[in-house]
């Protein structure tokens, strides 16, 4: 019999759970467990008075473990760790059983068998918190420096922002000059501002803040070391990285904004290749460039035709389909034809569309552009239009649904393909900082709605359209969202690294270095132990994630890792394994 | 009193805005005017296009909130005035009575069960339900205290005598509180489109005409029924429809804008649907679909490969028939552009959203100036999205156009940037 006194919660999950697992019953069964010295069920654990219960409960009962069966520790395992601090009880003392996601929404057609899978996991549970040690987190300084990758606008401005915190700030481009996609613009959306212009005011302004901030150009990142609040960054200077000059650079944060690349149609694909028929940006900068009247190959041109969707939305039998939308394109070709309207309104504008996408106050752009004249069809993802000069003359042929699918044909001067954004090629920086790619290959934030700057390394950020397509604006927004996460990280000075780290047994331990060779972290290290007069492994605690491969390559059993030690786990195995 | 910041708004652009800031040290007061912290999204069903369960993952940041060293919060109360006061700002707030003592209140829910008063009006379940005239606003409430509508009380004391901890105090009176900060955050949020103002739509005259609001809570976790069902009869729809662009990119209505989020809100809303009525076809109505985010077309594509309609018209007008069901008049743009009528069991209103203007009152001597479909102007949209007219005081969420979730994030994310930036120069000038 143990001395343990643990509390055990089951949530109804507001029916999530209850609606299929009977929490009444797994109650009454785990309530009898050695150890358990109280038993609740609970409508929302993770509500304030779901919380508050186990907070009194755990003071009045002296409680020493928590268990809390609902949904996966994914969501909940912070919250449920802070309730056990509040009531001080070491948060590691506190095991998260999933019933519902492992359980509930598995087994809905199972009510039984899913009420005592709930059984079996609670149990495990238990018998794993039977087993917690106090643990506490290691405290670390943190340098108050961050480390921007890319020079476009998200970038640029990130760096203001941080220097204006007081935080020091390196920034490193990959071309030799700052400025990105933004500065190749002279008019942008929705305010007709300048690129060039804007990123001049970003440039004027970094200037202003002297040596709070260091860009370095024809940079690239090539290796990170260190921990959260302390990585050590190798960039490599100019050009061939084999000759490159390389600086070490010491930062508590760093934050990518590496940007898009545009779309590059196939040869052939919407008569790309074809004389006449241009991308968005290419279009877009001669319209930028025009005099007073638009010309294309020495003609004036009077016709222009857009084909939406072009390498955006693609169908996912397409090779390397791009199945997303690009999100800044419906309103950057119609901002543009606003201004081709601007530039020659006698221009003839026919928009080939599948939805037009111009969300919230960039409607009026939409609205505009038709009273400037531009004309809008609609066309079927399964009939695209078709783009051919085989008589000499550039043709559109377009099934209009918005005509009763009649067949229309346009003569443009130019075609213009509304080309999207594609991720940049960046595996040398990937690969160095291990951020994940999304499907859509993007870089992948850790949660889409509530956590979209923030990404599975601790202490990486992501930024701007490197994200996910973004217009200029709303890249800003995110570069200073980003800005505000490293701040949160390096402001206060320190930062608390978990306990759950490997752990050598030196009296075990016959080094052979295949725990070293496991460990994808490079935490672990040949030491000698003078005591014993052997060489061991040990284990750098602050490189350490708790990953736990090198637990089972040991052939001795001496590395383990805390509170998953192997009896731990034999323990709950055997609990989960007992007849209900 | 002194904080760093004020934030003014409780819902989740106001709290992540709150979390930024305290978690890089500042003092934060987050003012909240309903009577839980949480806004919009903890009301939701699931969210697009991951289908978290909105509660599920608004909760943490609500306890986040609540919990954080740095942060006070405040609710049922309204920031009445802000003006500046040297460097910072100083702010009128009014706390508003609960009628029950917040301390004391264990949020059991006995003075819920006593209260003899049935309220028509329901803030949680948009008056799906009702509610009594003292009530916990909803299960997930942060605070969870029960609050004493003092409009529909009869001072029957039923409630008083039922509490087991004696919180019922209906001595309270407002109480004005003054606060001195440094910055200021304004995170007030959106309106959703009141659909009676589409009189077309039937909206509060036939019964099976909702809002997508209401929708939302009819397939939450929490929902009301436990299932789908019309509120004419009690029937489980089985053939629903739903009404793109109810109050957005119309004129006629002056909101020219389109609102951003209600087609995603629609195609989610319709996959759960097929999940709770796998029998019921669901069609939508719409002008563009506009599936524009991350994830977001996927989402769209899977929703119309699991069987649910997409018809391109616009909805001119909804006739009651005397079983109830609906009939609905369009155009159908890609068939020909006939004027069809089809019947539905139930009709989904997809409303939009509409500015706070309000919030510009309570700033004194300097103005907060709006855009020209009133909400908060950005001065600076291209470099600095937070920045309002005022300086120092900064601007998060819906209150300045709008978004859907991770936008907001975003936002809220650019505002305590910001607020920050604004705070350590001002402090260094000094």
């Amino acid at each position: 019999m143990t001395e343990r006194k643990v509390g055990v919660y089951i949530c109804h999950c507001g029916g999530n759970i209850s609606d299929y697992v009977d929490v009444h019953k797994v109650r009454d069964v785990v309530e009898s467990e050695d150890g358990v010295a109280i038993a609740k069920t609970t409508m929302f654990a993770c509500s304030d008075a779901g919380q508050q219960e186990m907070i009194d409960d755990i003071k009045e009962q002296k409680l020493d473990g928590l268990v809390v069966a609902s949904c996966s520790p994914k969501l909940h395992l912070l919250t449920f760790r802070g309730v056990a601090k509040r009531a001080n009880l070491n948060p590691y003392q506190y095991v998260q059983v999933d019933i519902r996601e492992q359980d509930s929404w598995a087994h809905r057609e199972d009510h039984e068998g899913a009420t005592e899978k709930a059984i079996r996991l609670v149990r495990a549970g238990i018998a794993k918190v039977r087993q917690s040690q106090p643990l506490k987190p290691t405290e670390v300084e943190t340098v108050k420096k961050a480390l921007i990758v890319g020079g476009g606008i998200a970038g640029l401005r990130a760096a203001l922002v941080l220097a204006d915190m007081g935080i020091y700030v390196y920034l490193i481009e990959r071309e030799e000059k700052v400025g990105g996609w933004a500065s190749k613009f002279s008019v942008m959306y929705p305010h007709d501002k300048s690129g060039k212009e804007l990123i001049g005011e970003l440039l004027s302004e970094v200037a202003k803040r002297g040596s709070k901030i260091t860009i370095f150009t024809n940079a690239e990142l090539l290796k990170k070391g260190g921990y959260l609040g302390n990585f050590d960054i190798t960039v490599g200077i100019g050009g061939d990285t084999n000759e490159a000059e390389t600086i070490n650079l010491k930062v508590g944060a760093v934050i990518v904004a590496t940007g898009f690349d545009t779309y590059k149609p196939k040869q052939g694909e919407f008569g790309y290749g074809l004389k006449g028929v241009v991308t968005l940006p290419e279009f877009k900068a001669m319209v930028e460039a025009s005099d007073g009247k638009l010309e294309y190959d020495g003609q004036q041109v009077k016709n222009v035709t857009y084909i939406y969707c072009v390498g955006s939305r693609q169908k996912a039998d397409v090779e390397n389909a791009n199945t997303y939308c690009s999100r800044y394109c419906c309103n950057a070709a119609i901002h543009t034809s606003t201004l081709v309207s601007k530039v020659d309104p006698t221009v003839h504008q026919f928009h080939l569309y599948r939805d037009i996408r111009t969300y919230g106050k960039y409607e009026t752009l939409y609205e505009e552009t038709q009273k400037m004249g531009s004309v809008f069809l609609k066309f079927d993802e399964d009939e695209p239009p078709v783009v051919d000069s085989s008589d000499g003359t550039l043709r559109v042929r377009v099934k209009d649904l918005l005509t009763d699918r009649e067949e229309i044909e346009i003569d443009p001067d130019l075609v213009v393909l509304v080309t999207g954004m594609v991720p940049r090629e960046n595996a040398g920086l990937t690969n160095a900082l291990k951020i994940p790619l999304g499907r859509d290959r993007f870089y992948n934030e850790i949660h889409p709605k509530l956590r979209p700057v923030e990404t599975v390394i601790d202490g990486v950020y992501i930024a701007g359209a490197a994200q996910g397509p973004k217009n200029s604006s709303e890249s800003v927004a995110s570069a200073l969202a980003a800005a505000s996460k490293a701040a949160g990280l390096v402001m206060k000075g320190y930062t608390e690294l978990q306990p759950l780290v490997a752990y050598v047994d030196p009296d075990k331990c016959e080094w052979c270095g295949l725990c070293a060779e496991a460990c994808p972290y490079e935490a672990i290290e040949k030491s000698t132990d003078e005591q014993r007069g052997k060489e061991i492994a040990t284990v750098t605690g602050m490189l350490c994630k708790g990953c736990g491969g090198c637990v089972p390559v040991c052939p001795t059993d001496a590395i383990q890792v805390k509170d998953y030690e192997d009896h731990t786990i034999m323990d709950a195995i055997d609990a989960l394994l007992e007849e209900v | 009193m002194e904080y760093d910041v004020l934030v003014i708004g409780g819902g989740i652009a106001g709290m992540e805005s709150a979390i930024n800031l305290g978690e890089a040290g500042y003092k934060v007061l987050l003012v909240e005017k309903e009577p839980s912290i949480g806004g919009k999204m903890i009301l939701l069903s699931k969210v697009f296009p991951t289908l978290d369960c909105a509660s599920c993952i608004s909760t943490p940041k609500m306890a986040e909130t609540a919990h954080h060293p740095n942060i006070t919060t405040m609710t049922y109360s309204e920031v009445m005035e802000v003006k500046r006061n040297g460097s910072g700002f100083n702010a009128k707030i009014l706390k508003k009575p609960k009628y029950v003592n917040e301390s004391a209140c264990t949020g059991c829910q006995d003075c819920e069960r006593a209260c003899p008063v049935n309220v028509k009006y329901d803030e949680f379940n948009f008056d799906l339900v009702g509610r009594k005239a003292v009530f916990i606003p909803f299960p997930q409430a942060i605070p969870k205290v029960a609050v004493i509508d003092i409009d529909n009380c009869i001072l029957c004391g039923a409630c008083e005598r039922a509490c087991p901890a004696s919180a019922i105090d209906f001595t309270q009176v407002p109480e004005e509180i003054e606060v001195n900060v440094r910055s200021v955050i304004v995170a007030t949020g959106f309106k959703l489109f009141p659909a009676e103002r589409k009189p077309q739509y039937g909206f509060g005259k036939f019964k099976n005409v909702i809002n997508a609001m209401q929708m939302d809570r009819l397939l939450a976790p929490t929902r009301p029924f436990n299932t789908v069902l019309r509120p004419s009869d009690g029937k489980e729809a089985e053939n629903i429809a739903y009404v793109l662009c109810t109050g957005s990119r119309d004129r006629t209505v002056g909101n020219p804008l389109c609102s951003q989020i209600c087609c995603m809100y629609s195609i989610k809303q319709a996959q759960l649907i097929l999940g709770a009525l796998p029998l019921a076809d669901v069609t939508l109505y719409y002008m563009d679909i506009r599936a524009f985010g991350k994830g977001y077309e996927e989402f769209y594509k899977q929703t119309r490969d699991m069987g649910v309609q997409f018809i391109k018209g616009r909805v001119a007008k909804i006739e009651e028939r005397e079983n109830g069901n609906l009939i609905l008049r369009y155009e159908d743009i890609e068939n020909g552009g006939r004027v069809q009528e089809t019947e539905h069991d139930l009709v989904v209103l997809s409303v939009g959203l509409l500015p706070t203007p309000e919030i510009t009152s309570i700033f004194k001597e300097e103005k907060l100036e709006l855009d020209d479909y009133y909400y908060v102007k950005q001065v600076d949209e291209d470099l600095s999205p937070a920045r309002t007219s005022i300086e120092g005081v900064f601007v998060a969420g819906t209150a300045y156009g709008p978004k859907d979730i991770p936008d907001t994030i975003l936002s809220a994310g650019a505002a305590s940037s910001e607020a920050t930036a604004y705070m350590e120069t001002t402090r260094r000038q000094k």
